[in-house]
C-alpha cells in the first residue's frame, strides 16, 4: 500500500512537471535554445517568439494568454516574453548572464549596458537602422550619434521620453512646489510667484483653518529627506533661480559654464526661509526623520498643505487614496506652482521636448537567432496601429472613437485601465520597448491616453478643475507657466548619475551628497542660521566641489561640441 | 539512548581483521554498485565545480573560457587581500557567525531547561509546538517580518514611543551598532525552539535517580540544573558545537542581502554578498572565486581544529 | 511527597508563567499580524494600525494573489519540487547512508571522507553554474531536484540512526542468505521510519523554502518560478520600486504592496505549517537518535 502511495505521488509530480515542460519548452531543448526561445514554433505556426530581460523590477507582469499581446502577435507575427529584474540588483543579474555567456534576444541591462558591450554580447545597430524606418525616425542623427560606443557603433537605444510631433504633456511629472486646491480656493486664487508668497498663503490658511474636514491638525509644509529622495529638500535653488532640472548643477546659458547651485545666494535665501518657517512652526517637525512610507501616509490623510516634490514621487498613490477614500471633494489634491526666488523671473520647472538618457536602453544580443526579425519587431511596435494597441488598447473595448476621430474612454474603460487584473490579462504595453509620447501620427490624438486632453480633464477632481478655471489653465503645465530654454546638453544628470568614486569629480560628488545629507537638516533647524550656514559651507568646501564642477564642465563642453558638429552636417 | 547514538557518530574504521577483499567484494555488489553511482554523482556535482577554482588564478573572461583566459598567478588573491571591503566582509561574517553560534547554544539550552521545569504537560506541549513553528518559515518571510516589526511605524517603535516615551522612531536599519544584533535576534526567533528539541530529548533521558538523590540532599532547583542536567548535556553540546563550528562562516544570507543598505554596509556586508557584489556585479569572476576559496579553506581549518580539540579533550569527534 | 513552597519557588513559578506568555506572544505576533493585514483593506492599512484583528475585512488581497498567473504557476512548481525533490533525496540519502554504515563495506572510511568534505568545500556560484549549464540543468525544472539530491548532512543523520541498529539483525539475515539490498529494503528501512520522517521534513522544508536556484538558474523561465521567489519579488516591490513611477502607477486599486505581500506570505507559509504538527512525533525521535540537527 505504501508503495502505491509513493508511486502515485511520484507520478503526479512527474506529470505536472512534464505538463509544464510540454507547453512551454522547446521539444528536445538541446540547442541551448532554452535561453533563446526565438525559434520555438507555437501551435499557431508562424508566430516568432522572442525573449527579453529588463534589469528593472516589473511594473506589470502580463499573463501568458494576454489578449492584446495575442492580437499584436497575430498582426506582426511575433511576440516577446518579458522577464524582469527580481530579487537581485541589476548588475548582478547582468553578471550572471555574462558569466554564463547565454543571453535573451533583447536585453536592457540598466546601468550595466557597458559591461554587456565589453563582453561582446550585443549586436550593433548600424547595419540595420536604415532598413527600419520607424526605428530610424526615433532619433535624429545627432541623438543617434550620442549612443556611439568606443568602437564608434551603436548598440542600444533608449526607449523613453521621446516626443512625436507636438508635445501633449498635461501633467508636471517633475518637480514643483505643490499646494492643495483647498488653500487656493480659500485664498481666492491669488497670484503666487515667490517663495515668500507661497509660505504666506500656507501660514494664513493654517491659521484660519487649523484642521481637516475630519478634525486632523493641518501641517502647512513638510519635506521628505529620506535617502536619495532628499532632492525634495536640496535641489529647489536651481529652479528658484529659473533654471531647469539639470539635476546636479546649473548651466549658465550665456557663459556655458557649470554653476554649483548649492552655494548661490539663492540657495542661502531658500534655506534661510526654511529656517525661519521652521522656527515659526510652519514646517512639520517630523520632516527630517520621516521615511518615504510615513510621508506618503501623511499626504494621504490630506493634512499637508504643501511641499516640494516630483509628481511621480507622491501623486500616483496619494491621488488614488483621495479617490477611493472619497476625500477629493475637500480639495486635498495638489497643484504645482512655478515659484522663483524674486518676482518677475522666468521659470523652467517644466522642460518640454523629452529627455534623452544615452547611458542605457534596449539592445539585441548575439544569441538572438533572428536579428532581422528582432529589429522588425521593434520597428513594428513603433508603427501607429501597434502603438495604439499597446497604449490605448483595443478599439471599442478599451477606448472609443468619436465622429471627429478623437479617442475617448468611458468611466468603465478608465476603471479597467487602472485595474491591475485587467492590466495583466488584457493590456500589453511592452513597456520597456521604444515608445512615443506627444501627438499621434493622425495629428489629433495623443500617443498616450494620459496625455489626451479630454481624458485628462474628465478625470480631474472638481476642486482642481476650479483651480484650472480660476487661473485659465488647461493642464498642470499651464499652471507652472514655464518657458522652454533647455540647451542641447540637457539633462546634465544623465552624466552625474553615473559618476563613480573612481574619478576626483565623482569622489567629490559622493562626498558633497553625504555632506548635504548631514548638514541641511541642521541648517534648517538651527537657532543661529548664519553660524550654522557658515559651518556648513566650510564642511561643503572640504568636499572639493570644484573637482565635481570641473568634470561636469568637461562633459558640458563635450556635449556642446558634439551638438555643433552634428548640426553642421 | 542519545548518548549511545552520539558515540556512534564516529566512523568505525574497516574491521582490522584481514579479510579476503575479493571474497568480500563479491558479497556486496549492491554496496559497490550504488557507491559507484553515488561517487560519480558526487564527483560531478560537488568536485567538478571545485575545478572552477583554477579561475581564481586567471583573469577569467567567460567569452574566452577556462583555456584561453590569461593566467595571473596569485594576483587576484593579492587584489582580494588589498581590498578593504573584503576584510570588512570577512570580519562581519565571522562576528555574525560567532554571535549566532553563541546565541544558538545559549538560547536553545536555556529554553530547554526552562521548558523542562514546566510541570503542566499541556502547557509544555503547547509552547513547544509553537516554538518550532518559526523554523518552518523561509528566510524570505522572516526577513520581511524583521523589516516590518522594526520599521519606523512597526511594533517595536510603536512600543518605544507609546510606552517608553521616545520622541522619534529609531531607524534600526540606519544604525551600524544594531545590525548584528538584529541578525542574532532573527536567528534566535526562528531557531530556538527547533534547536532545543535535541536538548529536551537528552534531558528526558537523564537517569531520574540522580535527581531523587539530589532531592534527598536538599538541592535547590538551580543546583540540580547546574550539577546534574548541564553536565549530562555535555556530550550533546560538544558534538553539536563541532558540527556548527565549520558553519560559522555561513552566517545566513537573506537578512544581510535584503536588509543591508549603503548606510550600514560596513557592518552588514558578509562574504557571500561580497562575492555577489564583486565577483558578479563588478564582473570580476576570478575575484569572486578567490574569495570563495578563502571561505572554504577557513571553514575546513575550523572543522579540523574543532575535531582536533575534541580529540585532545576526549570528547566526541566528527570524523 | 509533600513539599513546601518557599518564596523563591513561587517567584520562579511566576517567572515561568510570564516567560511562557511572552515567548508565545513574541513567536506568534508577527504571524498573526501578517494574517490580520492580509485580510485588511490595503488603503485602510495605510491609515490604521493593524495588530491582531483586521479593521476593514476584505478578501481582495487573496483574490489578487490567486489572480496572478505567476503565483498559480509557482504553486504548482513548488508542490512538484517538494514532492519529487523529497522523494528522490530520501531514497538517495538512505542508500548512501546505508552503504556508508555497513561495517564491512570496503571503502567505508574513504567514502565517508569524500562526502564530509562536500559539506565545507564548494566550487562557488559561477563554476557551479557552468557545470549545470553543461549538463543542461539550467533553464529546466530538474535543477531543483537533481543537484541537491544527495547531501552529506542528511546522510550523516540517517547513518547515525542506522549505526544504532544492532548488527545482529543484519548478521542473522545474512545467515539466512539475504543480500545487502534485501537487508536494506526489508530490515533496515522499516526500522528507520522515524529518521526517514525527519529527513522528509528537512528536505521538504528546504524545497518549499528555496528560491535562490529559481532566481539564478531559471530567471528567463517564469514557468519554473517558485513561491518563495514570487514572494521575494513582492517584498522588493514593497521596498524599492514604490518610488518608481511605474511601480506606483501599478498600485491602481485598493491593493497595496504591503497588503498583497501579507496575503502572499500567508499563502506561502500555511501549507508547510499544516504539515509539521503531524510529523512532530516522528522528527523528535528521528532527530534525537540521528544525534545531529540542523
Amino acid at each position: 500500500m505504501k508503495k502505491t502511495k509513493i508511486a502515485a505521488v511520484l507520478l503526479t509530480s512527474v506529470m505536472s512537471v512534464s505538463a509544464m515542460a510540454g507547453c512551454t519548452k522547446t521539444p528536445g531543448g538541446t540547442t541551448a535554445g532554452t535561453a533563446a526561445p526565438g525559434q520555438t514554433a507555437q501551435a499557431s505556426g508562424q508566430i516568432k517568439e522572442f525573449s527579453a530581460f529588463f534589469a528593472v523590477p516589473a511594473t506589470t507582469e502580463i499573463n501568458k494568454d494576454n489578449e492584446v499581446q495575442k492580437i499584436i502577435a497575430e498582426k506582426i507575427g511575433a511576440k516577446c516574453n518579458e522577464t524582469w529584474l527580481a530579487g537581485q540588483q541589476a548588475s548582478e543579474a547582468v553578471g550572471v548572464f555574462i558569466a554564463s555567456g547565454e543571453y535573451p534576444d533583447f536585453i536592457n541591462g540598466g546601468d550595466a549596458m557597458k559591461a554587456l558591450y565589453e563582453a561582446g554580447a550585443l549586436v550593433a545597430f548600424d547595419d540595420y537602422i536604415d532598413k527600419y524606418p520607424n526605428i530610424k525616425e526615433f532619433f535624429s542623427e545627432y541623438e543617434w550619434s550620442q549612443f556611439r560606443q568606443s568602437d564608434g557603433k551603436i548598440y542600444w537605444m533608449n526607449p523613453f521620453e521621446n516626443i512625436y510631433g507636438a508635445d501633449k504633456t498635461t501633467t508636471q511629472n517633475g518637480e514643483a512646489f505643490w499646494i492643495q486646491a483647498r488653500v487656493l480656493e480659500w485664498a481666492k486664487y491669488p497670484k503666487i510667484e515667490t517663495l515668500d508668497d507661497y509660505f504666506k498663503v500656507l501660514e494664513d490658511y493654517a491659521k484660519a483653518n487649523p484642521t481637516t474636514h475630519d478634525g486632523k491638525k493641518n501641517i502647512p509644509y513638510t519635506m521628505l529627506c529620506e535617502d536619495w529622495r532628499y532632492f525634495c529638500l536640496e535641489n529647489a535653488p536651481e529652479f528658484l533661480d529659473g533654471y531647469p532640472n539639470d539635476g546636479s548643477c546649473i548651466v549658465d546659458v550665456n557663459t556655458k559654464k557649470i554653476v554649483d547651485y548649492n552655494t548661490t545666494p539663492t540657495a542661502k535665501r531658500y534655506f534661510k526661509k526654511l529656517n525661519e518657517e521652521y522656527a515659526k512652526g510652519v514646517i512639520d517637525t517630523g520632516a527630517f526623520t520621516q521615511t518615504y512610507d510615513e510621508y506618503i501616509s501623511k499626504l494621504s490623510t490630506g493634512v499637508v498643505l504643501g511641499m516640494c516634490d516630483q509628481w511621480w514621487d507622491f501623486a500616483y498613490t496619494v491621488n488614488d487614496v483621495f479617490k477611493t477614500q472619497n476625500t477629493e471633494q475637500y480639495g486635498y489634491n495638489y497643484v504645482p506652482l512655478g515659484l522663483t526666488i524674486d518676482k518677475g523671473m522666468e521659470n523652467q520647472w517644466y522642460t518640454s521636448g523629452g529627455t534623452l538618457n544615452v547611458s542605457s536602453g534596449i539592445a539585441i544580443t548575439k544569441d538572438c537567432k533572428d536579428i532581422e526579425g528582432a529589429f522588425k519587431f521593434i520597428d513594428d511596435l513603433l508603427s501607429q496601429e501597434i502603438h495604439d494597441l499597446r497604449f490605448w488598447g483595443v478599439k471599442d473595448v478599451d477606448y472609443k472613437v468619436d465622429e471627429n476621430g478623437m479617442f475617448y474612454r468611458t468611466e468603465e474603460m478608465r476603471k479597467n485601465a487602472a485595474d491591475p487584473n485587467w492590466k495583466t490579462k488584457h493590456l500589453c504595453t511592452y513597456s520597456y520597448f521604444p515608445q512615443w509620447s506627444g501627438t499621434s501620427r493622425d495629428g489629433k490624438n495623443a500617443m498616450m491616453p494620459a496625455e489626451q486632453l479630454s481624458e485628462f480633464k474628465d478625470t480631474l477632481p472638481e476642486p482642481v478643475k476650479k483651480v484650472f478655471a480660476a487661473y485659465g489653465a488647461n493642464t498642470y503645465i499651464d499652471l507652472l507657466g514655464s518657458v522652454n530654454k533647455a540647451g542641447p546638453w540637457y539633462p546634465m544628470y544623465s552624466y552625474s548619475n553615473n559618476m563613480k568614486t573612481d574619478t576626483a569629480g565623482g569622489t567629490a560628488w559622493t562626498k558633497m551628497g553625504e555632506c548635504k545629507h548631514a548638514w541641511l537638516p541642521k541648517v534648517v533647524m538651527s537657532k543661529d542660521f548664519e553660524k550654522t550656514w557658515n559651518e556648513y559651507m566650510e564642511a561643503y568646501k572640504a568636499c572639493k566641489p570644484e573637482d565635481f564642477v570641473a568634470e561636469m564642465q568637461q562633459e558640458l563642453d563635450k556635449r556642446i561640441a558634439a551638438y555643433e558638429a552634428a548640426s553642421k552636417k | 539512548m542519545s548518548r549511545n547514538a552520539i558515540s556512534s557518530l564516529q566512523t568505525g574504521d574497516l574491521q582490522s581483521k584481514k579479510v579476503n577483499k575479493w571474497a568480500e567484494a563479491r558479497r556486496q555488489p549492491f554496496l559497490l554498485i550504488s557507491s559507484f553511482l553515488l561517487l560519480v554523482y558526487g564527483i560531478i556535482f560537488y568536485y567538478v565545480p571545485v575545478l572552477g577554482w583554477i579561475t581564481a588564478f586567471q583573469d577569467y573572461k567567460p567569452a574566452k573560457g577556462f583555456l584561453k583566459s590569461q593566467w595571473v598567478g596569485f594576483a587576484k588573491f593579492q587584489k582580494l587581500f588589498a581590498n578593504k571591503t573584503f576584510f570588512l566582509a570577512f570580519r562581519n561574517t565571522l562576528c555574525m557567525g560567532v554571535i549566532n553560534l553563541v546565541f544558538h547554544f545559549v538560547t536553545a539550552i536555556l529554553f530547554a531547561l526552562i521548558l523542562n521545569e514546566v510541570r503542566v504537560m499541556f502547557a509544555k506541549k503547547f509552547v513547544q509546538t509553537i516554538s518550532y513553528m518559526p523554523h518552518f518559515l523561509s528566510w524570505i518571510i522572516v526577513t520581511a517580518i524583521v523589516r516590518d516589526i522594526l520599521a519606523s511605524d512597526g511594533i517595536v517603535n510603536e512600543f518605544l514611543m507609546n510606552v517608553c516615551g521616545r520622541q522619534m522612531p529609531i531607524d534600526f536599519f540606519a544604525v551600524k551598532g544594531y545590525f548584528w544584533w538584529i541578525v542574532a535576534f532573527a536567528n534566535v526567533w526562528k531557531e530556538t525552539g527547533w534547536n532545543a528539541i535535541i536538548y529536551l530529548a537528552a534531558i528526558t533521558s537523564i537517569d531520574p535517580s540522580l535527581y531523587e538523590a539530589a532531592d534527598m540532599d536538599g538541592a535547590s532547583r538551580f543546583q540540580k540544573v547546574w550539577y546534574i542536567t548541564l553536565p549530562s548535556l555535555r556530550p550533546t553540546i560538544m558534538i553539536l558545537l563541532l558540527i556548527n563550528i565549520g558553519n560559522v562562516l555561513n552566517a545566513g544570507f537573506e537578512l544581510q542581502y535584503i536588509l543591508g543598505n549603503d548606510v550600514i554596509s560596513d557592518v552588514s556586508k558578509i562574504l557571500d554578498v561580497f562575492i555577489l557584489d564583486w565577483g558578479i556585479s563588478q564582473f570580476d569572476f576570478s575575484l569572486g572565486t578567490a574569495a570563495g576559496i578563502f571561505k572554504s579553506i577557513i571553514a575546513l581549518i575550523l572543522v579540523c581544529l574543532g575535531n582536533w580539540t575534541a580529540k585532545k579533550t576526549g570528547d566526541e569527534r566528527l570524523f | 511527597m509533600k513539599k513546601k513552597y518557599g518564596a523563591g519557588d513561587i517567584a520562579f513559578e511566576v517567572f515561568l508563567v510570564v516567560f511562557l506568555v511572552v515567548f508565545v506572544m513574541v513567536t506568534l505576533y508577527p504571524v498573526i499580524n501578517t494574517l490580520a493585514i492580509s485580510f485588511n483593506d490595503g488603503f485602510d492599512t495605510i491609515t490604521h494600525r493593524i495588530h491582531f484583528i483586521p479593521h476593514a475585512w476584505t478578501l481582495d488581497n487573496y483574490k489578487a494573489v490567486f489572480a496572478k498567473e505567476s503565483y498559480r504557476q509557482a504553486a504548482i512548481v513548488t508542490v512538484a519540487r517538494t514532492f519529487l525533490g523529497t522523494a528522490i533525496s530520501l531514497i538517495t540519502n538512505a542508500i548512501l547512508a546505508y552503504v556508508i554504515s555497513r561495517k564491512k563495506f570496503l571503502f567505508k572510511k574513504s567514502f565517508s571522507i569524500f562526502w564530509v568534505i562536500t559539506m565545507y568545500v564548494n566550487g562557488g556560484l559561477i563554476p557551479t553554474y557552468i557545470v549545470f549549464q553543461k549538463l543542461h540543468l539550467t533553464n529546466s525544472f530538474w535543477v531543483y531536484v537533481i543537484p541537491g539530491a544527495v547531501s552529506a548532512f542528511n546522510m550523516l543523520v540517517i547513518r547515525n540512526f542506522m549505526n544504532a541498529i544492532p548488527d545482529s539483525l543484519e548478521e542473522s539475515a545474512q545467515i539466512d542468505g539475504a543480500g545487502y539490498f534485501k537487508i536494506f529494503v526489508s530490515i533496515i528501512s522499516p526500522l528507520c521510519k522515524p529518521v526517514y520522517a525527519t529527513i522528509t521534513l528537512f528536505v521538504a522544508v528546504y524545497q518549499w523554502n528555496a528560491w535562490f536556484d529559481a532566481m539564478i538558474y531559471n530567471k528567463m523561465h517564469d514557468e519554473y518560478t517558485v513561491l518563495q521567489y514570487e514572494l521575494m519579488k513582492q517584498l522588493q516591490t514593497a521596498m524599492k520600486s514604490a518610488g518608481s513611477v511605474e511601480g506606483l502607477k501599478n498600485s491602481g486599486t485598493t491593493i497595496t504592496p504591503t497588503s498583497i505581500r501579507a496575503a502572499a506570505t500567508i499563502v506561502t507559509m500555511v501549507p508547510i505549517l499544516f504539515v509539521y504538527p503531524f510529523l512532530q512525533r516522528y522528527f523528535v525521535t528521528g532527530l534525537t537518535i540521528g544525534g545531529v540537527k540542523e
